[in-house]
């Protein structure tokens, strides 16, 4: 579980407050998108759960932020890390090793996972991910997709309770950023992982978490269940944010009187509201 | 940079030496090269050098590498042919006089430059740089740290080098001339080329910095690598073949 009260946070090297007044529970085995314009604090958010802010980035840090019952203040950044698995933005950056092996084997290896117990965490977690056919190869030679993909099987090795991710699919092709949230996902409903993931792409976004949190100027504008936060798209386009198309289509139909059920959420949603208002 | 770095996977007997081994015969190869002058030890050292290449299974770039050797070797042996002066004159160029010494000089000179980095470049060609940090690691206790940062090094040279692609073209579409003749001028452009890129690698290095810190670096220690290399007996023929040949070089 992670527990955010009234917490606020200044960078060392800034002049406003990069989030200010959170509060925010998130629970176990939830699903958490955090959508908001660049600038408006969402990687702070992340660098929050996983210790980077305050051990990494210091500066002034107000209200408290409980992660797994360990106050992030207080606990290390590795030991945070033994139930925060984070990926980052950029996938290049936190790759350690050139071959597949041994990137997965890095996390392993320094948790001091017991070596009895580490073969069968690797396959598990690159059969999960989908990648057991890569085991072998070149970092180098794989695509920007693939090496998402590793980026999540090393953390998902680690098995950890919670997993932080900053826009996972930022360079990739919307088939592999599907392929990425559907591994959310499935982590999240077999094993029950709590997964916090920031992402542009709302369309794609809302199709499979559980909830939203919108962030703007530091500042938590709207958050709760996917669809009450897209009832309120109004909110989000008054402070210049794009919702699903199909979001839009439904205020339309709604603002017309042709339509009074809740937003649709994907494609098929979306026909059956368009088929409804048809008929 | 591209190609004496590089690892070639495989699993040939030389692949699957410890790495340790690697290191040292190489070295041992440098001994020999350094105690004998005869010539036929250094041409056989050469042959051995070439067979390291067939039996890894790199015998082209084993071949690429010692084309380009061989234009260093040359340059160095028409320079000691020159220089020395000692011995009997053989024949003379624009009036010098190449003595027989000083060939003997010159040719000892390039075969031992080519003897001695060819073993070298081709084991690691032939060795995992974390297989390699790792053993060096958990056996002879060199701190992780610095292992760490040399293979850090080498990993980020291709992610640099595309980061610096991207520089080029950029500023290629908005008129830079890179592909200019003119000396001066090219080496002028190299400055707005280094801001960027030294920005994007900091940048780049304090992601990896948090990445690694996330998982775990600080816990890290010698025990932890899983893969353990093992001192088997090829490990053993190698190095005895390596004493050998030590003990040769010195005889002869």
């Amino acid at each position: 579980m992670i527990l955010m009260q009234d917490f606020s946070f200044q960078y060392a090297s800034g002049k406003k407050n990069a989030l200010e007044n959170i509060d925010l529970t998130i629970a176990d085995g939830d699903f958490v998108g955090i959508i908001g314009n660049s600038g408006a604090g969402k990687t702070t958010l992340t660098y929050a759960i996983n210790g980077i802010v305050p051990h990494y980035y210091s500066g002034d840090f107000y209200g408290s932020v409980v992660v797994d019952g360990m106050d992030t203040v207080e606990s290390k950044p590795e030991e945070l890390a033994m139930s925060v698995g984070s990926v980052f933005q950029d996938v290049d950056a936190q790759m350690v090793a050139s071959m597949v092996e041994d990137e997965m084997l890095f996390g392993l290896e320094n948790f001091g996972i017991p070596h009895s117990e580490i073969e069968e965490r690797l396959s598990e977690a690159l059969e999960q991910v989908g990648i057991a056919d890569l085991r072998y190869r070149e970092l180098e030679s794989l695509s920007g997709g693939q090496k998402q993909k590793v980026a999540v099987a090393a953390i998902i090795a680690l098995r950890p309770s919670i997993i932080v991710l900053d826009e996972p699919t930022g360079e990739l092709d919307p088939r592999s950023s599907e392929q990425i949230f559907q591994l959310l996902k499935k982590l999240n409903e077999t094993y029950g992982t709590t997964i916090v993931v920031v992402e542009q792409k709302i369309g794609l976004l809302c199709r499979y978490v559980k909830r939203l949190v919108l962030l703007e100027k530091g500042r938590i504008m709207l958050e709760g269940p996917v669809r009450e936060v897209l009832k309120q798209a109004d909110v989000m386009e008054s402070i210049g944010m794009h919702v699903p198309r199909v979001v839009s289509l439904h205020k339309e139909l709604v603002n017309r009187g042709l339509y009074d059920g809740p937003a649709p959420i994907g494609l098929e949603e979306a026909k059956a509201m368009t088929e409804e208002v048809l008929a | 940079m591209k190609g004496l770095m590089n690892y070639f996977p495989g699993n040939t007997i030389l692949h699957r030496l410890d790495p340790r081994t690697k290191i040292l015969f190489p070295l041992m190869i440098c001994i020999v090269c350094f105690a004998t002058d005869n010539v036929y030890v250094l041409l056989g050292i050469l042959v051995l050098d070439l067979m390291i290449g067939l039996i890894g299974g790199i015998f082209r770039q084993a071949l690429r590498l010692l084309k380009s050797l061989l234009k260093i070797a040359a340059f160095l042996f028409i320079l000691q042919m020159l220089v020395v002066r000692d011995g009997e004159a053989v024949f003379h160029i624009f009036g010098l006089a190449i003595t027989d010494e000083g060939l003997m000089t010159a040719l000892t000179g390039a075969l031992r430059l080519i003897d001695i980095t060819l073993p070298l470049a081709l084991m690691i060609s032939l060795t995992q740089m974390s297989d390699l940090a790792n053993a060096l690691v958990s056996r002879w206790h060199i701190p992780y740290k610095y292992a760490f940062a040399v293979t850090s090094a080498i990993r980020f040279i291709p992610v640099f080098s595309s980061d610096m692609q991207t520089i080029m073209e950029a500023q290629t579409a908005r008129g830079v001339e890179f592909d200019t003749k003119n000396f001066f001028r090219k080496v002028g452009l190299i400055v707005p080329l280094c801001v960027p890129l030294l920005i994007s690698s900091v940048k780049k290095i304090e992601t990896a910095a948090m990445a690694v810190e996330l998982r775990g670096f600080n816990l890290r220690n010698k025990n932890s690598s899983y893969k353990q290399a093992q001192f088997r007996l090829p490990d053993l023929i190698t190095l005895l073949i390596g004493v050998g040949l030590i003990v040769l070089g010195f005889v002869l």
